[in-house]
């Protein structure tokens, strides 16, 4: 079965949900930049995604657990971020471990990045709208 | 969790900070107070920050797990300086004791001085993470134009 949308918009899709994801973790690391004993979290879903990407032509391996790489059609939807606490960082003395400059750094890589997708995707449907109207006509 | 909860961290860390500096601003201003409602002279008051999972309803808490790697920061307890109060001689002040000396409170300008500029960068800081969540939300509804 052929999919309206091809494979590339759908992974445009997914990192665009992980962003926002990711936004959401810099976000709380930023509010507790003086939070006492607050454990700088980072997530990482790119190496997941790429993989989901491979996974998606496979046949559909039915996981046990949500830990498992999701595979099958689909599977691009299903990718899981990995969040964990930061442990490449420096102890303040309250036990802080935001850095105040490399969430700001990540929040505006972040940002472009999301923007990027955004983008692409609409170009993906620019395209398919021109098709769908026959040329522009 | 979508993209308005970064807004609502980023809005309770404003709001943590604005009450940071204003306990800031108390101290402050009442550098010299000698009277207080409670007796005695002022004494330094300083907030305590707390990071809460961010979660929006009791519903939500029942149908999934809290979401504990996104966290709001929440000012709950406002603490009372426990230092002694700086005496001063001062013989024809109302408030001197039996010896003439006065209690002062024990707050130091610079201190003070050097907390409200990390308080106010830090605000920055999360009015700059509310800007990015806010662009990226307003880009989402760019889609497919």
């Amino acid at each position: 079965m052929a999919d309206l949308f091809d494979k590339t918009t759908r992974a445009l899709g997914a990192s665009v949900n992980l962003r926002q994801t990711r936004n959401n973790v810099i976000s709380s690391n930023i509010a507790n930049a003086e939070t006492p004993g607050y454990q700088a979290k980072k997530m990482d879903f790119e190496n997941a995604l790429s993989r989901a990407l491979d996974f998606e032509d496979m046949g559909n391996l039915e996981g046990s657990k949500p830990e498992h790489y999701p595979t099958g059609p689909g599977a691009l939807s299903r990718v899981r971020a990995d969040i964990y606490e930061n442990p490449d960082v420096s102890v303040n003395n309250d036990g802080n471990t935001v850095d105040v400059e490399r969430e700001m750094t990540a929040l505006a890589e972040n940002s472009i990045m999301y923007k990027a997708a955004i983008q692409l995707i609409n170009k993906k449907m620019a395209a398919l709208k021109y098709a769908a109207t026959d040329g522009g006509r | 969790m979508d993209i308005l909860t970064g807004m609502r961290v980023s809005s309770s860390g404003m709001a943590a900070q604005r009450m940071r500096l204003n306990t800031i601003a108390s101290n402050i201003a009442n550098v010299n107070t000698t009277r207080t409602p409670e007796g005695g002279p002022y004494r330094r008051k300083d907030v305590v920050f707390e990071a809460m999972p961010e979660a929006k309803s009791f519903g939500e808490i029942l149908i999934n797990q809290p979401q504990k790697d996104v966290a709001r920061v929440q000012v709950t307890d406002v603490a009372v300086d426990r230092k002694a109060p700086l005496m001063k001689y001062e013989p024809d002040h109302p408030d001197a004791d039996e010896n003439g000396y006065v209690a002062y409170p024990n707050i130091n300008m610079m201190e003070e001085m050097a907390n409200m500029i990390q308080a106010t960068r830090a605000y920055e800081a999360n009015v700059s993470a509310m800007n990015a969540t806010k662009d990226m939300a307003m880009t989402s509804l760019e889609l497919g134009r």
